[in-house]
């Protein structure tokens, strides 16, 4: 196989743990997907230094990790969790009282069946689409392999208060979103 | 008294953040006793549970076909990029 080819099994393969790797690492969508492809275009370019008897796998993400390191060297680190107050300040006043636009309105119709319905689909779609990309990748790491909270810390090296910081703040968001565009429309 | 109440006594962004450490860490048992009073109040804490919890589900169904769709379209963006290189 030439290098074109082999790279092209390598990103049917390895693209989701690349980029689930480089999502927990970046905050933003965009800048972890722009990763992984330079990963992939890094991996090409140099690919008569592979060495076969090593796993692909094992060299994909170590090129990876360097262009996070790159990534960060510009700029500081941003912590998984923000510390910033502005995001809570939007939902609840000084006391942590439920501002009176954000208060959460009855939902009529709030079904499993709803799945069914591709309009739905479409808008739980668009409103995990907004949310920053590290928040709703935990969504993913949590909801697809419905895996332990526990686990899921090890993995991104956070702790459970984090954890259930993050989930806190997805899910004010993404019920605020649906409220907007499906419940309340 | 007026310490028991304050022991007791809840923000309701506090609360929220409690309703989610439930689903997926349990809480302690004063805890419990703080949401569970909590609760009892508000009855847009309670309306927050229900909602959270149907969130809990259909992303629980939803999850699998969203991440799929992000990285097919991801992979062929690279491989669409690589051919041309």
């Amino acid at each position: 196989m030439d290098s074109h080819a082999v790279i092209k099994t390598w990103v049917v393969s390895y693209t989701d743990g690349l980029y689930l790797r480089a999502c927990t690492a970046v905050s933003d969508k965009a800048i972890a997907e722009d990763l992984v492809q330079e990963t992939f275009i890094a991996a090409f370019q140099s690919f008569d230094k592979f060495r076969s008897e090593s796993s692909p796998q094992t060299w994909l993400f170590a090129i990876l990790n360097n262009k996070i390191n790159d990534h960060y060297r510009s700029k500081q680190k941003a912590s998984i969790v923000s510390k910033d107050t502005t995001f809570f300040g939007y939902f609840f006043d000084e006391h942590g009282h439920w501002r009176e636009s954000e208060c959460p309105k009855e939902w009529s119709d709030a079904d499993l069946h709803l799945l069914d319905n591709s309009e739905f689909k479409n808008t739980l779609q668009k409103c995990r689409g907004n949310l920053p990309g590290h928040w709703d990748m935990v969504l993913q790491l949590k909801y697809i392999d419905q895996r332990d909270g526990k686990e899921i810390c090890q993995d991104l090296n956070i702790s459970p208060s984090n954890f259930w910081q993050l989930m806190h703040r997805a899910k004010l968001q993404l019920r605020k979103c649906l409220e907007l565009h499906w419940f309340n429309k | 008294m007026k310490r028991l109440v304050n022991i007791l006594m809840l923000s309701c962004q506090k609360a929220t953040e409690l309703i989610e450490k439930e689903q997926y860490f349990g809480l302690s048992t004063l805890e419990k006793l703080r949401l569970r009073v909590h609760l009892t109040i508000c009855d847009f804490c309670t309306r927050y549970k229900q909602q959270s919890r149907f969130l809990h589900d259909v992303l629980g169904h939803h999850s699998h076909d969203h991440a799929t769709n992000v990285n097919e379209s991801l992979k062929e963006k690279i491989i669409n990029q690589i051919e041309n290189l």
